[in-house]
């Protein structure tokens, strides 16, 4: 099987096993992968479910203080209303309700299943090396989430209050935050899984390229 | 007496960077056209005259195709544009219903990997025809969650079905790759050695 063979070439990054290279290999390392990837699925459903509740108030007074950041004077405030959303209210737009509109905190983060089963699926790839890297990859994924909300309290201000947007947004402003916060939340939220999985396995994939 | 040690310094900087290139380049050109791809194509369903003429029709199709299942599967449904309903719930079929971001994604996927365009082509048209196809499953799937269990709803289409269709995507991309984009590879170990 494609366990690592010591025989990569030798370099800096080195700490992925050389990836499978004959046909027999091969094949029984993607069969091992997809069906790995099926059987992390449901540890990592319940890993995701578990850290839900506490990831989501952390993903909103982060959003918040990152917010108040690009403001002043700092009118943002972000409520966390349990088990999924935040409400987004500014002190300088009153409201009948007290907060503007919700977002789905949740949403933003539910790829993050697929990312843990693609990391912990990958075979001959020492425990260590694979905890490390999806470590790195949670990392990353964490400000992307951050950076996502942020879009969408922006993309809320800019397009979604009427007189106010109007008045603050000049139409590229509006054009802008729209279109980021539409990639951030569709394409790059259900593609990072991939893209992060690819920056540290890829090659595992490529092997008559390797 | 010159200092050597800046003209050093910047040497082994150049060397670093070109190193990183060396040896990171597969995973930089994937993820640079990966990304690229993406972003492009998100854009571009997002503009105003590509969504009124090729989205919003292709919308249709697959509301009448999922319609059609659903009465062919004895569900009471009767189509209104969009609009599919029966005596027990309506859902509208709308943009991000109809498969084209997966596809997007799934097509991203192809063409960043570094393969033969006939490959590419055929990954595309098969690729295409299995994400439509677990699409339609999981909008009659939605309607019969709707219809029969409702306070699953909200979460089966935004989180559940949404995984499966992006996992799919990516199952696919990895059976497309290790199938039809890879050179064959030798039979065994010797032989890779070539």
């Amino acid at each position: 099987m494609a366990k690592a063979k010591g025989k990569g070439k030798k370099s800096g990054r080195a700490k992925t096993p050389s990836p499978p290279t004959t046909r027999a290999e091969r094949q029984v390392w993607v069969r091992r992968l997809v069906v790995g990837i099926l059987l992390w699925l449901v540890p990592a459903s319940l890993i995701w479910i578990a850290l839900t509740p506490i990831y989501n108030p952390f993903l909103t007074q982060a959003t918040e203080n990152l917010v108040r950041m690009t403001e002043s004077p700092s009118v943002t405030r972000l409520l966390n209303q349990a088990p999924h959303h935040f409400l987004i209210s500014r002190t300088d737009v009153p409201s009948p309700k007290g907060w503007i509109t919700s977002v789905r905190v949740t949403d933003t983060h539910f790829p993050m299943v697929m990312m843990i089963a693609f990391f912990l699926a990958v075979p001959g790839v020492p425990w260590k090396i694979k905890l490390q890297n999806l470590g790195w990859a949670l990392l990353f994924l964490i400000f992307f989430h951050l950076f996502s909300l942020f879009l969408w309290v922006k993309f809320v201000y800019s397009t979604q209050l009427g007189e106010f947007s109007m008045t603050h947004y000049s139409a590229l402003q509006r054009n802008v935050w729209g279109l980021s916060k539409h990639l951030a939340d569709l394409p790059f939220k259900l593609g990072m899984p991939l893209i992060l999985w690819t920056a540290f396995y890829l090659r595992q994939l490529l092997p008559s390229r390797s | 007496m010159a200092d050597p040690k800046p003209s050093t310094d910047k040497s082994q900087t150049e060397d670093k960077a070109s190193g990183f290139w060396a040896e990171y380049r597969q995973e930089i050109l994937f993820i640079s056209l990966f990304v690229g791809i993406l972003a492009t194509g998100f854009t571009l369903i997002s503009w105003t005259p590509v969504n009124d003429n090729v989205i919003e029709p292709f919308t249709g199709l697959v509301a009448k195709a999922s319609g059609w299942t659903l009465s062919a599967i004895g569900q009471d449904t009767h189509m209104s544009g969009t609009v599919i309903r029966n005596d027990k719930f309506a859902v509208n079929i709308e943009n991000g219903c109809n498969g084209v971001e997966t596809l997007i994604i799934f097509l991203a996927a192809v063409l960043a990997f570094p393969a033969p365009w006939k490959a590419r082509i055929l990954g595309l048209v098969l690729g295409f025809a299995a994400i439509q196809g677990v699409n339609l499953v999981r909008v009659v799937s939605l309607f019969l969650t709707g219809a029969y269990f409702p306070e699953f709803f909200d979460s089966s289409h935004t989180v559940v079905w949404q995984s499966i269709v992006i996992l799919f995507g990516v199952l696919l991309w990895i059976f497309w790759a290790n199938r039809f984009a890879l050179p064959p590879a030798p039979e065994n170990s010797e032989g890779s050695a070539a």
